[in-house]
């Protein structure tokens, strides 16, 4: 209910869509219910006294009852298609806008597939439980209350019946739908360890290949295939015992009501137009009944996704994002860590332990590591995509944190790990480092990034499109891209994340050569793996386990002979100390 | 009034599923038809059983109204107390057959239906088994999963439901028409009159709604996929503080989608109405002739009780029609797609007097191999090498020089088009394939792990391997020490493609696996690219011990790791332009010496 009320507010813009909608159906319902009324009273009067007139205008009415509840069905399926598309478009609308503005560490936890599920399909059915809500949850309820209504206050004699038969139905009905729901819950894992079988088959075809696991897999399919077959078997034959149950029931209450209403007819208590009305309204009955329960049924299954919805949008952001408004300042680029420390989980082990290193601008400093040393954690924090737990950085003299993040994050050429592309021209994501960019500093920053020799052997050249996830190029080219967007701002602050892991050993010094040749005034942080990738940087960083376990410069690092040198050895340097 | 209980599953209203947008056709209905025909095997008795009954249900059906007329006429009306019960009592005995043996009819058509797509799911998983990597190379994941999902779950739907229904809907109009003629022609018209009427209106309503479906599924489609590269690029896109720019790029698509949403849907929400007047205006047309009729005297109010029902009844078979018949046709289209796997035939098979193996002794020769994966460009040309039992071969050159194709010629992943491969001087494609594979342990580029756990991922590479064996294969690999330290050790469950673990864990593992695989080849396909330089060399201490008397090939980035080769080729556009051990190729100051010397200076 709280999160019905949280979402409240964007259906307020069309809250007198949402409220004439089932106003209308109101109308629309009336209309169906008056009919067999009429026709009783065609039966009764008309017939039973050869009453022209009375049949024609009574007709007349019939058609003319029939005419008005058309239009408000067609304006209320006009109005509550309106209200349900205008508001998941407004909810989604919003719920971008907040996605957008989330930090790096909102989206770590809340899971990047999570909010692609929460703007994809939650919104979906939330849209979806609207519009059934205005529509049908309106009509089913009334056609069902109203024809109680319109029998008790004409055929009371045989609403005994209605006494009886509803609340059989009720009961079918709530069994059924109870367990199946269990049932269809059962049939739904079924379907996905079927899928992840068949995913994962054809992912890995080739380790199932080589391994000859064929009949293995198979026999592995086999289970999950026959267990589904099973579990679809025992809930579709359960809803389809529904039906026949439903049948009969409705179908006894019927005999039942010729039956009794024969006796009544025979005490000349009522007519048998009223026979004929009640049975129109015991099929009206089922009809409202059925509806409603099917409906609810889709809309209860809304109710985690308004949660899910809600939940992002409640989401506090933990650092502010880019305010385009910012005035921007050239930055100089002096950058140093003072006993930072960082943690993802908060509250398990430190990723980053007391690191303090200073960088001045147009220096170039090396950082190297094995796998899971805090490496790609210290350079986000350059960029602030996460905020320390503890410690402080500043650039040129000024905490991190007292700068707009747009200012800030403008005067950082960052090139990460992943080469993420987006669709559209290469020229467009090479520009998404500087907006208004020339095309010589597009081709400039190209040619630095050693990517000018793929580009111009396409034929759209810097105009070729990518594909979603740039599927049309190669991982080396991908990254060569990657770093053209960072180069093309001449940043005060360059760092690259082991992004030059998919390029030749050629294309890498030409990139490295650039660097030191043009960015001579930034302040350059290099990650990677390869010592040949940090031979000449100013100083060299070695990390361990989250802690700065050396620094220096290559040489000094080797005199050492410790954690750098095996690193050294192990990448195939000579056991000789180089000459200094 | 007896098959209200269908119309009200069919009377729901709201956006229901049915605009998926433009159907496909079959191609060959007919063959396809049959094909699903013959598939149903020794269910056709009980599905010829189900079939009878829906034609005895559908009759049933018609007899309940009729004789509810019959009653108010010659019962009710005369006050004939005991003939209304005596009929009320037949006319309770139709009902309860009739809900009997409409049970009876879904039971088995339900049963029928499930157990044959069981077997076409499993049927066609097992063809994708047996088709080569040239196949997949063709198509799409996506696609192929839709033909084991989609094509097969639509399949279904017709079958257990779909087709029964056209059946009764067809059986029913036929039935209807029959017993209003034979009750009054008159009347028999004037509720027939609003049928043609119904079918135009719906099938206008439903052209203009799926024409505009079409719109609001690719504005959608176009939006998610926005929003998925945006969301999955979240990183970058703050890190350029480009936000706004994809808010309004957003906002510019969210609004075609409401536009484009808003017509769809609402042309589809006058479906409800309209057929819900078309039902009124027949049902007034019927009583108000029915009444003037009656008023001169030649109907009775019995009869305008049975047309009343009958003109009910006849609303849902049309309004369903156009719906199930396009059900109906995407379900055999989409059988038509699966069959087409069906009929592939994989390109590289068993000769027919293949030789089995149990044991290679490892000698293994290329001689003039050519290969390419199309047409259009050969990836290895003439290549020749011989690797002898025991020896390590290294295949070193830059990405795209055919060291992996290789690795895939060898065990027959892809069969040649020029020269010949030998293992112990026989060709491989003498061999049978399994026994091949089975000889040839490999670790692949692409560490593919499956769902399950960390022991049965590893147990993969020996089905009958024994929890020491796993753990010290692991132990081998150096994942042991990574693998203690997880939640439930070797027990812990990893999802499909190994998501929750590092790619060097994921290296590590795939390490494992093939460590414990018995074979006599061993393949290493840039096994450690993503474990650090340390680990490497551990694994590779490890490793000595596994590669002690079997051949091995080894392609690796890092050369370090393979100065220790026997013979290194060195490859470069689809040829081997060096070959030699470490020393000599230095010596020869080539393109190997070019290599070398570049990973290590600027």
């Amino acid at each position: 209910m709280n999160t019905i009320k949280s979402l409240y507010p964007y259906l307020k813009p069309y809250k007198w869509l949402a409220l004439f909608a089932p106003l209308l159906m109101v109308i629309e319902v009336l209309a169906d219910l008056l009919q067999p009324t009429i026709m009783q009273h065609i039966i009764d009067y008309g017939i039973a006294n050869n009453n022209q007139t009375y049949v024609i205008t009574r007709s007349i009415l019939m058609l003319m009852l029939a005419l008005i509840g058309l239009a408000a069905g067609i304006v209320c399926a006009i109005l509550s298609t309106k209200a349900a598309v205008n508001f998941s478009t407004d909810i989604r609308k919003s719920l971008f806008e907040k996605i957008e503005n989330l930090s790096n560490s909102n989206r770590d936890k809340l899971g990047t597939g999570h909010l692609i599920t929460v703007m994809t399909n939650d919104v979906t059915s939330v849209q979806n439980a609207l519009n059934m809500t205005l529509k049908v949850l309106v009509r089913g309820p009334l056609l069902f209350a109203g024809s109680i209504v319109i029998v008790l206050l004409t055929a009371r004699s045989l609403f005994p019946i209605i006494v009886v038969v509803v609340p059989i139905l009720f009961l079918c009905i709530w069994f059924v739908i109870t367990k199946a729901g269990k049932l269809f819950k059962k049939v739904q894992q079924s379907v996905d360890r079927v899928n992840t079988k068949v995913q994962e088959n054809l992912s890995g075809m080739r380790v199932v290949k080589a391994y000859v696991r064929e009949s293995y897999e198979i026999n592995q399919f086999k289970e999950a295939n026959s267990s589904l077959t099973r579990a679809n078997m025992s809930a579709v034959q359960l809803i389809s015992l529904l039906m026949p149950v439903i049948l009969f029931v409705v179908n006894i209450g019927m005999v039942a009501t010729l039956w009794l209403g024969g006796l009544q007819v025979e005490a000349g208590k009522i007519e048998a137009g009223v026979i004929l009305a009640f049975i129109n309204y015991l099929t009206i009955i089922l009809n409202g009944l059925m509806s409603s329960s099917m409906v609810l049924m889709q809309i209860t299954r809304a109710f985690p996704s308004a949660e899910r919805i809600d939940s992002v949008l409640k989401t506090k952001i933990d650092i502010p994002p880019a305010n385009s408004a910012a005035q921007i300042n050239r930055l100089k680029g002096d950058l140093s860590f003072q006993n930072v420390t960082y943690s993802y989980s908060k509250n398990g082990e430190n990723v980053l332990k007391d690191i303090s290193f200073t960088a001045r601008h147009g220096e170039t400093i090396g950082i190297i590591g094995s796998t899971g040393s805090g490496k790609s954690t210290l350079a986000k924090l350059i960029s602030r995509l996460y905020d320390p737990d503890g410690g402080e950085i500043f650039v040129d003299g000024k905490n991190l944190t007292d700068y707009d993040v747009k200012e800030l994050r403008s005067s950082i050429g960052f090139i990460p790990q992943k080469a993420t592309l987006f669709t559209g021209t290469i020229d467009m994501n090479i520009r998404m480092g500087k907006d208004h960019a020339s095309s010589s500093e597009i081709e400039d920053a190209a040619d630095f990034a050693c990517a000018t020799e793929f580009i111009e052997k396409l034929p759209e050249r810097y105009e070729y499109p990518l594909t979603r996830g740039a599927t049309n190029l190669s991982g080396g080219q991908k990254q060569r891209l990657s770093i053209a967007r960072a180069f093309v701002r001449k940043p005060a602050i360059l760092v690259i994340d082991d992004a030059t892991s998919a390029l030749d050993a050629v294309s890498e010094a030409q990139v490295l050569k650039h660097l030191k040749e043009e960015f001579a005034d930034a302040t350059v942080i290099i990650i990677a793996s390869k010592i040949s990738s940090l031979l000449h940087a100013d100083h060299i960083i070695v990390m361990d386990e989250g802690k700065i376990a050396e620094q220096g410069t290559h040489e000094e690092l080797l005199r050492y002979r410790s954690l750098y040198y095996d690193i050294y050895l192990a990448q195939g340097g000579k056991e000789v100390l180089p000459s200094e | 009034m007896n098959n209200q209980g269908k119309n009200q599953m069919s009377s729901i209203r709201g956006p229901r599923g049915m605009m998926k947008g433009p159907v496909v056709k079959p191609k060959n209905a007919k063959k396809t038809l049959y094909r699903i025909w013959s598939y149903m095997g020794k269910r056709k008795p009980p599905l010829a059983a189900a079939i009878i009954l829906v034609i005895v249900t559908s009759l049933l059906n018609l007899l309940g109204p009729y004789l509810i007329g019959v009653i108010i006429d010659e019962h009710i009306i005369p006050k004939d107390i005991s003939g209304t019960i005596r009929m009320s009592l037949i006319l309770a005995g139709i009902y309860i057959t009739t809900s009997l043996l409409t049970w009876l009819q879904t039971y088995l058509m339900v049963n029928v239906s499930f157990t044959t797509i069981g077997m076409l799911r499993q049927d066609l998983f097992a063809k994708l088994q047996t088709l080569s990597l040239r196949f997949f190379d063709k198509r799409a994941h996506g696609e192929l999963m839709s033909r084991v999902t989609n094509d097969i779950d639509n399949l279904n739907n017709a079958l257990s439901q779909s087709v029964i229904q056209a059946l009764s809907s067809i059986l029913s109009l036929v039935g209807i028409t029959i017993a209003m003629f034979s009750l009054n022609w008159i009347l028999a018209i004037i509720t027939l009159i609003v049928i043609p009427l119904m079918v135009i209106i719906v099938r206008q309503i439903l052209k203009r709604s799926s024409e505009n479906f079409v719109k609001r599924q690719k504005d959608l489609g176009e939006l998610n996929g926005f929003v998925e590269e945006a969301i999955s690029g979240g990183e970058v896109v703050t890190l350029f503080s480009k936000e706004k720019d994809f808010l309004t790029v957003f906002n510019e698509r969210n609004e075609q989608l409401r536009s484009s949403a808003t017509k769809a849907e609402t042309f589809s929400g006058f479906l409800g109405p309209v057929t819900n007047f078309i039902n009124n205006l027949g049902l007034a047309l019927v009583i108000g002739a029915g009444a003037f009729m009656a008023v001169q005297g030649s109907v009775t109010v019995g009869m305008i009780a049975s047309f009343v029902n009958y003109s009910r009844q006849f609303s849902r078979p049309i309004s369903q029609m156009a719906n199930l018949v396009n059900t109906i046709l995407s379900a055999i289209a989409g059988a038509e797609r699966v069959f087409a796997i069906m009929d592939e035939q994989p390109d590289v098979t068993n000769k027919p007097n293949a030789l089995s193996v149990t044991k290679f002794a490892g000698d293994v020769a290329f001689e003039n191999v050519s290969f390419g994966y199309n047409d259009e460009k050969m990836i290895l040309k003439d290549v020749t090498l011989t690797a002898k039992k025991g020896e390590m071969v290294a295949l070193v050159g830059p990405t795209g020089s055919g060291k992996t194709t290789i690795i895939n010629l060898l065990t027959r992943f892809y069969d040649i088009s020029n020269g010949d491969i030998k293992i112990d001087g026989r060709s491989i494609s003498d061999y049978n394939i399994h026994d091949l594979r089975n000889r040839i342990g490999i670790v692949l580029q692409d560490t593919y792990l499956f769902s399950g756990t960390i022991a049965d991922n590893i147990r993969f590479g020996r089905l009958d391997a024994s929890d020491e064996e796993v753990k010290s294969a692991a132990k081998m690999a150096n994942a042991h020490s990574f693998i203690k330290h997880l939640p439930q050790q070797y027990n812990t469950v990893i999802s499909a493609g190994g998501g929750n673990l590092s790619e060097g864990q994921k290296q590590l593992l795939s390490i494992a696996r093939a460590m414990l695989s018995d074979c006599d080849i061993l393949i290493l396909d840039e096994a450690t690219s993503n474990i650090d330089t340390k680990t490497e060399i551990d694994i590779q201490r490890g490793m000595s011990n596994l590669l002690k008397g079997k051949t091995s090939f080894v392609i690796a980035h890092r050369l370090k790791t393979i100065e220790n080769a026997d013979q290194i080729l060195v490859l470069k556009d689809g040829q081997i332009i060096e070959e030699g051990n470490h020393r000599e190729l230095l010596e020869k100051q080539g393109f190997y010496h070019k290599l070398y010397t570049q990973q290590f200076t600027i």
